[in-house]
């Protein structure tokens, strides 16, 4: 800090103003619209992780086989699953996990900037 | 009333843990530089009710840009914003930088003479030029050093040097004629 001079006097007056202007009504002021974007942030970016996380576990080749080698009972869930996924590209899937992974990219940069 | 002693690693701590996302971090640094900025706000605003929207802007701009703070004095960073804050709403909604003397309400818990201490610095400090009580406000009761306001407010390092010493020999001398009176 550069002070040449002090004006420990005048500073002494102003620094009494201030601290008589403590508030805890100010505090809550100040904070409410911070915690209130908060309380959506938390819940969208996990969210929003959740999704990419299933994106990717979707993509795991060979998944559905172990799965269904382990659980015998389950074969006809499975099939019924894998049935529904032929019919769907393999192109538009992975356009799918791009658009979610934006979508999460887009929702982190937009709740941090907030 | 106002935390003191507490040091600059301390704030810079905090000021890291709030850009992490920690709202309770943030919360201790706005407890701690409230009476700062809403200080600095009063003295620039001719209002109390405006000067508090001022401060509360000024907080909500740091929480924003706290990523942005790389250390040094934090009340420094915190007054330079608020003081920006000022100018932009300056701008916008062309206030008349003039004093209402009714309307400034000061919400003092102190004795009868120190009150009547703040009336007199308040009252002096409004009769000073626009620039000077600018520098004065920066340098003197926000504790910015004369570089700081310099960066602050964009006046040449001598503008505000000289802003400030005749300021403040304006200050006392008037200071010392209401007490005499």
């Amino acid at each position: 800090m550069e002070h040449e001079e002090r004006y420990d006097d005048l500073t002494a007056l102003f620094e009494a103003q201030d601290d008589a202007l403590q508030s805890d009504a100010f505090v809550a002021r100040v904070m409410a619209p911070i915690e209130k974007k908060s309380r959506w942030r938390t819940p969208l970016l996990f969210g929003a992780a959740g999704i990419g996380i299933g994106a990717a576990v979707s993509q795991i080749g060979g998944l559905w086989d172990v799965l269904k080698a382990r659980t015998p009972a389950l074969d006809v869930s499975f099939d019924t699953v894998q049935s529904a996924q032929v019919n769907v590209d393999l192109q538009s899937v992975w356009v799918a996990a791009a658009v979610v992974i934006i979508l999460s990219c887009a929702a982190i940069v937009v709740s941090e900037r907030a | 009333m106002g935390e003191k002693g507490h040091n600059v690693t301390a704030d810079y701590d905090l000021a890291r843990d709030a850009a992490s996302g920690q709202e309770a971090a943030f919360e201790t640094l706005v407890r701690r530089y409230q009476g700062a900025v809403r200080g600095l706000t009063r003295r620039l605003a001719a209002r109390p009710v405006e000067a508090d929207d001022l401060a509360q802007a000024a907080f909500l701009t740091a929480w924003r840009k706290i990523g942005t703070y790389r250390g040094g004095s934090f009340k420094a960073w915190l007054c330079t914003i608020a003081y920006r804050e000022f100018l932009q709403a300056r701008r916008k909604q062309k206030i008349e930088v003039e004093f209402d003397e009714g309307a400034h309400v000061i919400a003092f818990d102190v004795s009868a003479t120190r009150m009547a201490d703040h009336m007199d610095v308040d009252r002096a400090l409004k009769t000073l030029p626009e620039n000077q009580r600018i520098c004065v406000v920066l340098c003197v009761a926000a504790g910015l050093s004369h570089a700081e306001a310099s960066g602050a407010t964009g006046f040449p390092l001598g503008t505000v040097k000289s802003h400030v010493n005749r300021g403040v020999a304006a200050l006392r001398k008037q200071l010392a004629a209401d007490h005499v009176a």
